[in-house]
């Protein structure tokens, strides 16, 4: 019985490790780097199972975690909204090539360097458009230390299902919130799923495998060409890989539909936003998404049309919100809360202003007259 | 020496020759290149059950899918930290990375500083045709000042990336410059280069005839390697640096000589593989340049040359065309005997 205090990045990290990982790349930044201290403290104490790098960049870190897994790694990295930006190409290089693997993104205020320790979820339509070309992600993003943990595994299990890079969205309150959690019994009683592609140099002598980003024949006598002027063969590679990612997403149907379900209005919320928002509980209903890739249309209609307002909560300028509108075809109300100003007194100034027929923006403040004195926390 | 009379045999079985002939332009120098590592591989006993091919992109990049190896054609400039990860979780196999300079050192600069200051333990065979050859012709980090590329219509105003520094930054490192001209320099040095243990960077010079050759003022690839023939020359033993236009190995400051199955350390592999192309006399000094690019009158003119010396030889039949282009006879002569006046050669 292993009761702990911990944050979310640990958690997260013991997530990965329940779930099997055991090769972790990445680069510090805020507020993701914790996960990269823990990793290297566990891979100095294990470094026989578990391999480390502190790469000179975002991108050798995604690309690193790209090679390790085609050499049989479970293997993930760690960043925050700009890193991930710099991670993209690698990501839908993995998307293509259909290589399990796991990027945790703990967002702060962007865009660029933005607000650094300031939470944000501004990187929710980055996740899913960020790469050039169409995909089909998955992504998974927990409020609290023991979903953090158990969401993980599931990232690293739809990954295996997938063949796919899953992401574990995460905001600066969510990784650095602690909580006591007994991390033994976390880990037990968790299905892994194991990986059943050989790694490299691992296949059936005599056939070699090629893993390329740009389009080549899978199978058949072309098999191993590139198939760079065949629109059939895009075809057939798109919708098989778009198809597989939504049965597995299927089988993480994940969300809350909670608080007051008999009230009348629906409150969308996720991460930060929706621990905030908890003393609305009373009055107001609740729809959590824990899965935000691919949308959960099926979940998100059915449970809507049982009230006659939904507003959405979150910390960006409408991105689940857009999301929102396009899965149930019906306007939604927006409280964007946005600079990392998150509380209970902004969630109510926003949700008075739009119930009442107001804006979603909110009022702007007036420019300081005097010179603002440097917080040391970053906190307003 | 059997082992290297074998591997001569027997290298076309790493290669899906079916799938020839290769997508590269005739007269590319990725072949060789291709050839030779072939050849090692076979020479060595690596074979896809212990060795992964890294490729990235560009024409370079292209030579996975003709090696029957397992590989992994990575992102434009990310061969080395995919490669360095692939090493590092599996550190029984052989990792080696093929790339062009561009994909090396340009886009993927900044991992070759990393990867080589961590000393991972891959062998990189830097295709180094001084241009972006599958864009079309474009400045690379090695090309040369001066050069006018697609991108630098008057002059390439850069100067090119100091490729041996930045190898020879890490006392772990082996840094070999050849060129494809030299193939059994280069066959030598590839193999140096897989046995070391530790971070091995080849540097070959290479012809890319079609996107850079031609616009520079070479008639041919043939005339381009004849140029590496007159301009490269082997560095003085014991050489700690080499110097423009040297071809050699610099071996790791920190002492540790290549070490490899082929057992003592310091060159079993050299010595055992027998120099192909000696320079038999002392070649005349050459300028520390390469050809100047010719400017447009200079290649209308020899444009025109060389069309008017194809439709001349258009008037002889086959036998006599192959010994004029064996040199048996001169196109004058030849042309004589065929009862065509070859003042028309002057014209």
């Amino acid at each position: 019985m292993t009761r702990k205090l911990i944050q979310g990045n640990e958690a997260v990290f013991h997530g990965a490790v329940a779930a099997g990982a055991n090769y972790y790349a990445g680069y510090p930044i805020s507020p993701s780097t914790e996960i990269l201290n823990i990793a290297s403290a566990y891979a100095a104490a294990h470094h026989r199972e578990f391999r480390f790098l502190q790469a000179e960049d975002e991108i050798a870190s995604a690309n690193a975690i790209i090679g390790a897994s085609l050499a049989g790694a479970k293997s993930f990295t760690a960043t925050s909204g700009p890193g991930f930006s710099l991670m993209q190409e690698a990501v839908g290089y993995a998307q293509k090539v259909g290589v399990p693997t796991v990027f945790v993104d703990v967002q702060r205020v962007g865009p660029a360097t933005g607000m650094p320790t300031m939470p944000g979820q501004g990187d929710i339509l980055q996740v899913k458009y960020g790469s050039s070309g169409d995909y089909t992600p998955l992504a998974f993003y927990p409020n609290g230390i023991e979903e953090a943990f158990r969401v993980t595994v599931q990232a690293f299990n739809a990954a295996e299902e997938s063949r796919s890079p899953v992401v574990v969205l995460a905001d600066t309150f969510v990784g650095h919130l602690n909580e006591v959690v007994d991390l033994d019994e976390l880990a037990s009683g968790i299905e892994v799923v194991e990986r059943t592609i050989p790694a490299l140099a691992r296949h059936e002598p005599g056939s070699p495998r090629f893993f390329a980003g740009v389009l080549m024949y899978e199978s058949g006598p072309s098999a191993g060409e590139p198939a760079t002027a065949d629109g059939d063969e895009y075809l057939r590679q798109f919708y098989a890989a778009k198809h597989r990612h939504l049965e597995v997403a299927k089988r993480y149907p994940l969300y809350e539909h909670g608080w007051n379900r008999d009230a009348e209005i629906l409150v969308i919320c996720y991460g930060i936003v929706s621990r905030v928002a908890s003393p609305l509980a009373a009055d107001y209903a609740l729809f959590r998404p824990i899965r935000i890739h691919p949308v959960l249309g099926d979940e998100l209609r059915e449970v809507s049309a049982r009230y006659r307002e939904i507003v959405v909560l979150e910390a960006n300028d409408g991105q689940y919100a857009d999301m929102v509108e396009l899965a149930i075809r019906r306007p939604v109300k927006r409280v964007p809360l946005l600079g990392g100003r998150i509380s209970i007194e902004a969630v109510r100034d926003g949700l008075d202003r739009v119930l009442s027929g107001g804006p979603s923006e909110p009022p702007i403040p007036p420019a300081p007259t005097e010179r603002v004195a440097p917080s040391p926390l970053g906190i307003g | 020496m059997p082992e290297l009379i074998m591997a001569e045999l027997n290298y076309k079985r790493h290669l899906k020759v079916d799938l020839f002939p290769t997508i590269w332009c005739p007269g590319c120098g990725i072949g060789s290149i291709m050839m030779q590592l072939a050849m090692v591989l076979e020479e060595m006993g690596l074979d896809e059950t212990n060795t992964v091919i890294v490729t990235g992109i560009g024409c370079t990049g292209r030579m996975g899918s003709y090696l029957k190896h397992e590989s992994v054609y990575t992102l434009h400039g990310r061969t080395l930290p995919v490669a360095e990860a692939i090493k590092t979780f599996r550190p029984e196999l052989n990792v080696i990375v093929v790339s062009g300079d561009g994909d090396l050192a340009s886009i993927g600069g900044n991992h070759l500083v990393h990867t080589i200051r961590r000393n991972a333990h891959l062998t990189v065979l830097c295709n180094n045709n001084e241009i972006y050859g599958l864009t079309g012709g474009q400045t690379g980090p090695t090309t040369p000042t001066g050069t006018k590329t697609l991108s630098s219509p008057i002059g390439n105003p850069n100067t090119p990336i100091n490729l041996q520094g930045i190898v020879r930054s890490s006392p772990h490192a082996l840094y070999a410059k050849t060129t494809v001209y030299h193939q059994q320099h280069m066959r030598t040095v590839i193999r140096e280069a897989v046995e070391h243990d530790g971070f091995s960077f080849v540097d070959i010079t290479s012809q890319c005839i079609e996107n850079n050759g031609r616009r520079i003022g070479f008639a041919s690839a043939n005339e381009m390697l004849t140029h590496y023939r007159k301009t490269y020359k082997r560095a003085p033993k014991g050489a700690q640096t080499l110097n423009p236009f040297e071809i050699g190995i610099l071996y790791p400051a920190d002492g540790a000589a290549s070490e490899g199955e082929a057992g003592d350390g310091n060159g079993a592999a050299p010595k055992a593989a027998a120099p192909a192309a000696p320079a038999k006399t002392v070649p005349p000094a050459v300028p520390a340049k390469t050809v100047p690019p010719a400017d447009d009158d200079q290649k209308a003119r020899r444009r025109a040359e060389s069309q008017k010396r194809l439709a001349l030889m258009q008037k002889l039949d086959p036998a006599v065309k192959l010994r004029v282009a064996k040199g048996e006879i001169s196109l004058a002569d030849a042309l004589r005997e065929a009862g065509v006046d070859p003042a028309e050669l002057e014209g």
